[in-house]
């Protein structure tokens, strides 16, 4: 009956739609840093961490206001208890286990051990309980109990909470274990030089009536302000064997703290790409409708330079560090990664569909493309993806692999030579109007309700004020171009001005289409 | 550039474009190979020529006067020799070269090209005006390069009195005659946007050419008033 009632809860908390998601939000909102609005209880905790030192500091010697008090004790260890317990909670799912012991018992056709399965419980999650950052909480909580004067000093316990939330901490204390085994090396063989040191010192200078260490622990007190390199100067060596174990337990502070620190160097030279790497894909994670690059040979190169020039982000993805490391050189958020690997846009976090604007294949290498083409077409299948061709055998593998835009630099050449010999100073023109390094360009403008209310017809657009040309206008609705249209033709929202003229210029007329015309 | 022989440098994927755009312009096309393989092993007439300055053998059989050169050789440097070498010995001759990138172009400028060509840099500028100016670039793409009824043309002024001696600020050049013109190229080969300050005060003469937009009929009828036909 009991195991029954035990089981039916199980299935009933495993299976509860509410309950799971309730779960999975408190679980996001304490552990996954990912999550949104983690941050912001995250600061909150921090701001709470913050009060109680201040309202400690300040009860040393003042008066603190008691509602302060009551806030600092009382409320703050409420809520600190309160997230203790869905820490608990959330680090493991009873239900779970107790319904995976039943599927797995009634599988071997023998009812469910509900003293086992509890002891399963419990193991777990007093390796939970008993983990250093739980100690913490726990620790935290106590001042709740401020009546007993001792705990109240455990409210500094609350400042080791930050290593929860503050990231940075998190990242040291990753940093510092890497070397571990060396910290641990270093520390016996401190600790074996300050015990023989200390038990020398006591032995040599106990006796002398001048000398100022008596007893084993100013002994101990005197080795470690030495060996530490700080030598206060209030307790010193009178004997000459003293002074000589002085001098040795100098040689060896200086060499530990030599040692020390070059460890400390070490761990953070070995880990500063990673450390690099978890904040550039912390910061893509922020970013929105930026360029992703994939292969940053020379051509990607002058792309990204010229599209930098506009206000899109790009981000570059090779799997080649040199050209990564090129890429960072350039100034570009670059990642040692295969654009080509599902598994890439995984670690990377990056939601094509919200996050990125188009694709662009641009490895001079036709495999290469068609496999990234391939991969990202596999994540999404409307984004925009752009690709270099190579070989003009390869175009309908290229075609197949699902891009929309198909770059052939040699029938560019091709085309742009045959135009060149023909007709010279029309083909400048046009490449004028392309080209980034001339005054002259050709702009598109977006016609908006408000320049349709304030300029209803191209007759009555003001672009010969402004020495501009309009080119034609491209109708979004029915997508055709209308070259030179008449001066009634009306304006449609979601219609393209394609104005030429002087970049200033251009500017300065789209500008004055937004601004409300005065009728005198 | 009414040239009628163009010779094309180097034997390689760049040149055989070049040879497949051009050859409906030209009467003949000559391709040069730095490779005696590429002459045993294609089926085009490919002739062998070197970089040792020697280019009687060339000028022989062909009227340097009446040529223009492509250089596209795939490395750099004998690019850049090679042009070199030929403004060298050809003052007049117009050569035509691509470049791999804009350092190269610079060198290849230097070395006499009176055009270059700079390989990333243009189909650069190409993707990221497709990715910035979708609409534009489709509509210039189309005026340039593809079979469309809206056209790009030179048209070479011969009845200037047709402008009653008006500077080109005098004029109304929005929607000239259903055409847009969009530049003019003087007589000393430097051409200038329609608006620009520099042409203010010029009166527009014969032999000045305008670079028109529009519609084929257009641009004809445009072409029989001003005497360009």
């Amino acid at each position: 009956m009991f195991k029954h009632l035990i089981l039916d809860a199980a299935y009933f908390l495993q299976t509860s739609k509410s309950y799971q998601a309730n779960k999975h939000f408190f679980y996001n909102l304490l552990e996954n840093d990912k999550y949104r609005y983690k941050k912001y209880v995250d600061i909150l905790m921090i701001l709470l961490i913050f009060i109680s030192v201040c309202v400690l500091i300040r009860e040393v010697k003042f008066h603190v206001n008691d509602y302060l008090l009551y806030f600092s004790n009382y409320v703050i260890s409420i809520i600190f208890f309160v997230e203790y317990m869905l820490r608990l909670w959330v680090s493991s799912s009873v239900s779970k286990i107790i319904v995976s012991r039943s599927e797995h018992d009634s599988f071997l056709s023998r009812d469910i051990n509900l003293l086992s399965t509890f002891r399963e419980i419990l193991s777990i999650k007093f390796k939970y309980i008993l983990s250093v950052r739980t100690i913490i909480d726990f620790i935290a909580i106590l001042p709740f109990f401020h009546e007993l004067r001792l705990l109240r000093i455990l409210i500094l316990f609350r400042v080791f909470k930050l290593f929860r939330y503050a990231k940075s901490f998190q990242t040291l204390a990753g940093l510092l274990t890497t070397k571990k085994f060396e910290f641990l090396t270093l520390g016996i063989f401190a600790s074996v030089v300050i015990f023989v040191s200390s038990v020398l010192i006591y032995v040599m200078e106990a006796n002398n009536p001048d000398s100022p260490i008596d007893t084993l622990f100013e002994a101990l007190y005197w080795s470690i302000v030495t060996i530490s390199t700080v030598g206060y100067g209030d307790i010193t060596p009178t004997t000459t064997e003293g002074r000589l174990v002085s001098m040795l337990v100098i040689i060896t502070g200086v060499v530990v703290l030599a040692f020390t620190t070059s460890l400390v160097v070490s761990a953070f030279t070995e880990k500063l790409d990673e450390i690099k790497e978890v904040k550039n894909i912390e910061d893509i994670a922020k970013l929105k409708d930026y360029y992703l690059v994939c292969g940053y040979d020379s051509i990607a190169k002058e792309v990204t330079r010229k599209l930098s020039q506009s206000v899109h982000n790009i981000i570059v993805l090779d799997d080649d560090l040199a050209r990564v490391q090129s890429a960072r050189r350039d100034g570009l958020i670059a990642m040692s990664y295969s654009p080509g690997s599902v598994e890439t846009y995984k670690k990377l976090n990056i939601d094509i569909k919200k996050q990125v604007k188009a694709i662009l294949c641009l490895r001079e290498d036709d495999i290469e493309n068609v496999y990234t083409a391939l991969t990202v077409r596999s994540l999404d299948k409307d984004i925009f993806i752009l690709s270099l061709l190579m070989k003009d055998s390869n175009r309908k593998k290229l075609e197949f692999a699902g891009i929309n835009n198909i770059v052939y630099p040699q029938e560019l050449i091709g085309l742009i030579t045959k135009e060149l010999v023909g007709q010279p100073a029309a083909f400048e023109v046009i490449h004028q109007l392309r080209s980034e390094y001339t005054n002259v360009d050709i702009d598109e403008i977006i016609v908006t309700t408000r320049i349709i209310h304030n300029y209803p017809t191209v007759g009555s657009l003001t672009n010969k004020r402004f020495k501009v040309i309009v080119l034609g206008l491209f109708k979004g609705g029915s997508d055709k171009f209308y070259f030179n249209p008449i001066d009634s033709t009306l304006l449609e929202n979601g219609d393209y001005i394609l104005a030429v003229g002087y970049k200033v210029f251009v500017k300065e007329f789209e500008k004055s289409l937004h601004k409300k015309v005065v009728n005198v | 550039m009414s040239k009628t022989t163009a010779l094309i440098f180097g034997f390689n994927k760049y040149a055989l474009e070049i040879e497949l755009n051009v050859k409906v312009k030209y009467d003949n096309i000559k391709i040069y190979s730095l490779n005696k393989q590429d002459i045993d092993n294609s089926e085009k007439n490919v002739e062998y020529f070197d970089l040792n300055d020697e280019w009687s053998s060339i000028e022989n059989c062909i009227d340097m006067e009446n040529s223009i050169a492509f250089c596209a050789l795939e490395d750099s440097a004998e690019n850049i020799f090679l042009t070199i070498s030929l403004r060298a010995h050809f003052k007049e001759l117009i050569i035509i070269a691509i470049a791999s990138n804009k350092e190269s172009a610079n060198k290849l400028t230097m070395a006499g090209a009176n055009k270059v060509i700079p390989l990333v840099e243009t189909t650069a500028d190409i993707i990221a005006n497709v990715l910035e100016k979708p609409i534009s670039n489709k509509v210039l793409h189309n005026i340039l390069y593809e079979e469309s009824a809206l056209k790009v043309e030179q048209v070479k002024i011969a009845n200037e009195e047709y402008f009653e001696n008006a500077s080109v600020s005098d004029i109304d050049w929005s929607g000239y005659n259903g055409i847009i013109i969009l530049s003019v190229m003087k007589e000393d080969m430097s051409h200038e946007f329609i608006y620009a300050s520099k042409l203010k005060n010029h009166i527009i003469k014969n032999g000045d050419i305008l670079v028109v937009v529009g519609f084929e009929t257009d641009i004809e009828e445009f072409k029989n008033i001003i005497g360009s036909n």
